[in-house]
């Protein structure tokens, strides 16, 4: 195979990757507003509370005929330390979500929805559940404050 | 190990950006952006994202950072740690919608049909044209780990595992084998474009 004359592909592997990084930019580039979001989430970084890692993702973790069933509709997630549980049920509806929620043990207070539109302060009652409409998708993280200063828990952050 | 070339900060300078992060430095925060932010953006697309999902996975990933800043137990090491969350996000986000994008399905075309550029920008055009073109002939496999290796600040061969689920040892060689396969198509591209365009080849 013959290539162009003014068409030769560095023969050089660590050259070649440099000319396709050069011409990268013509057509996908990290966009700005993207790393500036990435900058921005600094701000959204909690340094007193206690992170409820999530356990349980049914996208993931379940099994494969009930993911499929239920993939596009119900999402449930599962966030945990080691005394709190947060249950959470996400409905796509259109280009929102809508999430059903549970605290255990069973609490009630304020829990605040953080996502990348601000902040929802939502009541718990008292069974613990809580619930948002009109949710837009993205991520999302939500912050519990027990009734005792210094007791806050974080949920990892979630695409949802 | 690695035949990469990197511009990479080193081991020690990343770890103090981490470190300084955790301490409140929004400075050493957006230097970690500006070191990373284009790894991360590579792994949404070398799995075949969007970019409006691309975006989300980006903005998780850093939230999850930020987040973990003050549990991070090796700093220098934060591009893997990035890197294997960025593709976990992927996976989970894949996983629920079930969707399977070619990827640069969105990208823009790399030249504007009819607009009269410059001769040196139209062979610039077209040549990334070519390759653009071969590059959506290459396997999946091939075009998610060159998309992950054009990153902006090469990754290290531990990044790249990271970012792909791949043994290190298998990264030196798939590269080999999958640029020698983009030259090859992009050769082929270049010329029969020249089949029906050679009017224009002398300008």
């Amino acid at each position: 195979m013959s290539h162009r004359p003014h068409h030769p592909f560095d023969p050089d592997d660590d050259l070649f990757l440099e000319e396709l990084r050069a011409l990268a930019p013509e057509g996908d580039p990290v966009p700005e507003r993207v790393l500036a979001a990435a900058r921005g989430t600094f701000t959204w970084r909690t340094i007193d509370a206690e992170l409820a890692e999530l356990a349980y993702d049914s996208a993931v973790d379940a099994e494969r005929l009930l993911a499929v069933r239920s993939a596009d509709t119900i999402r449930l997630l599962t966030f945990e330390t080691s005394e709190l549980t947060i249950e959470l049920e996400v409905a796509a509806e259109g280009d929102h979500r809508r999430i059903l929620g549970q605290l255990a043990p069973a609490a009630v207070g304020t829990i605040e929805l953080r996502h990348v539109g601000g902040l929802l302060q939502l009541q718990t009652d008292e069974l613990g559940r809580f619930t948002a409409d009109d949710v837009e998708p993205g991520p999302v993280s939500l912050r519990w404050r027990g009734d005792q200063p210094g007791a806050a828990v974080t949920t990892e952050w979630v695409t949802i | 190990m690695s035949g990469l070339r990197s511009n990479r900060r080193d081991a020690h300078a990343v770890s103090r950006l981490v470190v300084a992060a955790r301490d409140g430095d929004e400075t050493a925060w957006n230097e970690l952006v500006d070191e990373f932010g284009s790894l991360v953006w590579s792994i949404a697309r070398a799995h075949r994202l969007g970019s409006s999902d691309a975006a989300d996975v980006s903005q998780t990933t850093w939230l999850r950072l930020a987040e973990h800043l003050t549990r991070i137990r090796e700093p220098e090491r934060v591009g893997g740690w990035l890197a294997a969350t960025a593709r976990h996000e992927c996976l989970r986000l894949l996983r629920r919608s079930q969707r399977e994008l070619p990827l640069g399905n969105d990208l823009p075309e790399p030249t504007g049909p009819g607009v009269p550029t410059p001769a040196a920008r139209l062979l610039r055009d077209e040549r990334a044209a070519a390759i653009w073109d071969a590059f959506a002939r290459l396997p999946d496999r091939c075009q998610s780990l060159l998309r992950v290796l054009m990153a902006d600040n090469p990754p290290s061969y531990e990044e790249v595992s990271e970012s792909l689920d791949t043994p290190i040892g298998s990264i030196g060689p798939t590269r080999a084998r999958c640029l020698e396969r983009l030259r090859g198509l992009a050769a082929r591209v270049g010329i029969s474009e020249a089949d029906h365009d050679s009017g224009e080849e002398e300008i």
